[in-house]
């Protein structure tokens, strides 16, 4: 390209043009981790290695309560975001 | 980027256009038709409609997705151009080193209309003129064009060559703007006994079009670089001339400059069938077609909208002229087809005999 031109917009604030870009970006990005993850559990599987079946099994209370902490900081880094306020301590 | 992340990452875009077809598109027309009764007024020109939904959040969503799902397939992360790029090496062994003779002639020398390289057409980087690879990429990505259609091309394809052979048994073809030999492999299919000649400007589709038809071992076919509107074939030398999507990537004086060319190396009695877009006479449609045209990069879609063809074709002597919409898949042109589509038409007309 000889020299770059501004993208169309389709909404009033181009802001939400971009946003809306990263969040289709995001989720092939997802897409194409999913694919590939299920690709490898079959290919383990196939191979004997690990039993998809256990993979599957809705895993008991423990299980879930040792996940919990982790859990809630990602969504806590997700939906902190939403609140809008400074982490530090600013100048106004 | 490997093969399973790209085939993942198109067939992800693929299936969120196939969303917008199927959903997204049949949403937005019934929103609109509701609009209408309610308003009660008459909606007659695009403008109107723009004014009706052109505002509306399901509108600029329906909008993005169509202009930006097509850029992530050509030149996203997952896109067809860097996928190619990554394997040039390999795509180049892959082109013919030794094709019968006769079957390909390249021009080096041809120019390039500065109509045709002045824009990326539908958002190939690039176009499918001038990097080498462009053939494969345009050919990989033509396996969706039609979102809800099959993997190969030839459905659609197939079908105008079933039409055509509704009206007599061609023998000496020449397919205009061939490309990669989408358009021409059903005519060889269809009819073998006939002369069939492909012409584009584009070197990179032609190496693609000889290297399909030499490994399918094609006879009575050339494939030949040079400009539809300027050919070497002499007067009356073909039956038939076809162009499949061509027609929209063209100004109108470069349009009539085609149909000139196409009159004079017909033979009396033979026939012109093009294959392009007209949107109906309908305001919407007009609308989504007009918007499809500024989102995808198509600067001629409108202007060849706005032309007069019947009298064009009258007046350069064509008679016996017909354009009707095309059915390109079963049931797309029932009234209640609802989801989106190319507004598919052929154009028909001879030459006197």
């Amino acid at each position: 390209m000889s020299e770059p031109q501004a993208e169309q917009s389709f909404f009033e604030d181009e802001a939400l043009d971009r946003a809306f870009g990263v969040v289709m970006a995001l989720a092939t990005e997802v897409y194409v981790l999913r694919d590939r993850t299920h690709a490898l559990e079959k290919l383990l599987t196939d191979k004997g290695i690990i039993d998809a079946g256990a993979l599957d099994v809705e895993p008991d209370a423990a299980a879930l309560a040792e996940r919990g902490a982790d859990r809630e900081a990602f969504v806590a880094h997700l939906m902190q975001n939403l609140l809008g306020i400074q982490m530090s301590r600013g100048a106004g | 980027m490997d093969d399973r992340s790209f085939v993942a990452g198109q067939a992800f875009i693929l299936a969120a256009k196939n969303y917008w077809t199927r959903e997204i598109y049949p949403a937005l027309e019934a929103g609109f038709r509701q609009r209408t009764a309610d308003s009660g007024t008459s909606v007659e020109k695009p403008g109107q409609v723009e004014d009706l939904i052109g505002d509306t959040t399901l509108y600029r969503y329906y909008a993005w997705l169509e202009r930006h799902l097509q850029r992530f397939k050509y030149s996203g992360r997952y896109g067809l151009q860097p996928y190619h790029d990554e394997r040039r090496d390999e795509l180049h062994q892959r082109l013919p080193a030794d094709l019968p003779p006769g079957l390909l002639e390249l021009n080096p020398d041809l120019e390039t209309p500065g109509s045709f390289t002045a824009v990326d057409i539908h958002q190939h980087p690039g176009g499918v003129w001038s990097d080498p690879i462009a053939g494969f990429v345009y050919e990989r990505g033509a396996r969706s064009t039609t979102p809800l259609a099959g993997q190969t091309h030839r459905d659609l394809h197939q079908r105008l060559a079933d039409h055509i052979a509704e009206g007599g048994t061609p023998e000496c073809i020449l397919d205009l703007g061939c490309g990669f030999g989408k358009s021409t492999r059903p005519f060889r299919e269809t009819f073998r006994d006939a002369e069939i000649h492909g012409v584009d400007i584009s070197a990179p589709c032609l190496e693609v079009a000889a290297m399909d038809a030499a490994e399918t071992q094609a006879r009575n076919l050339q494939y030949r670089q040079m400009n539809a509107a300027a050919t070497d074939y002499p007067d009356a030398r073909f039956d038939l001339v076809t162009s499949t999507m061509l027609v929209h990537e063209m100004p109108p004086a470069e349009i009539e400059a085609v149909l000139d060319e196409t009159y004079r190396v017909l033979a009396p009695g033979g026939r012109m069938v093009y294959l392009d877009f007209l949107p109906a006479d309908d305001a919407f449609h007009r609308f989504i077609h007009y918007g499809h045209a500024r989102r995808n990069n198509e600067p001629y879609m409108e202007p060849l909208a706005g032309l007069d063809l019947p009298a064009i074709l009258r007046g350069r002597g064509f008679v016996d002229i017909d354009i009707r919409p095309f059915e390109e898949a079963d049931g797309t042109l029932d009234s209640a087809y609802p989801n989106w589509r190319f507004p598919w038409v052929v154009i028909t007309a001879a030459k006197a005999v």
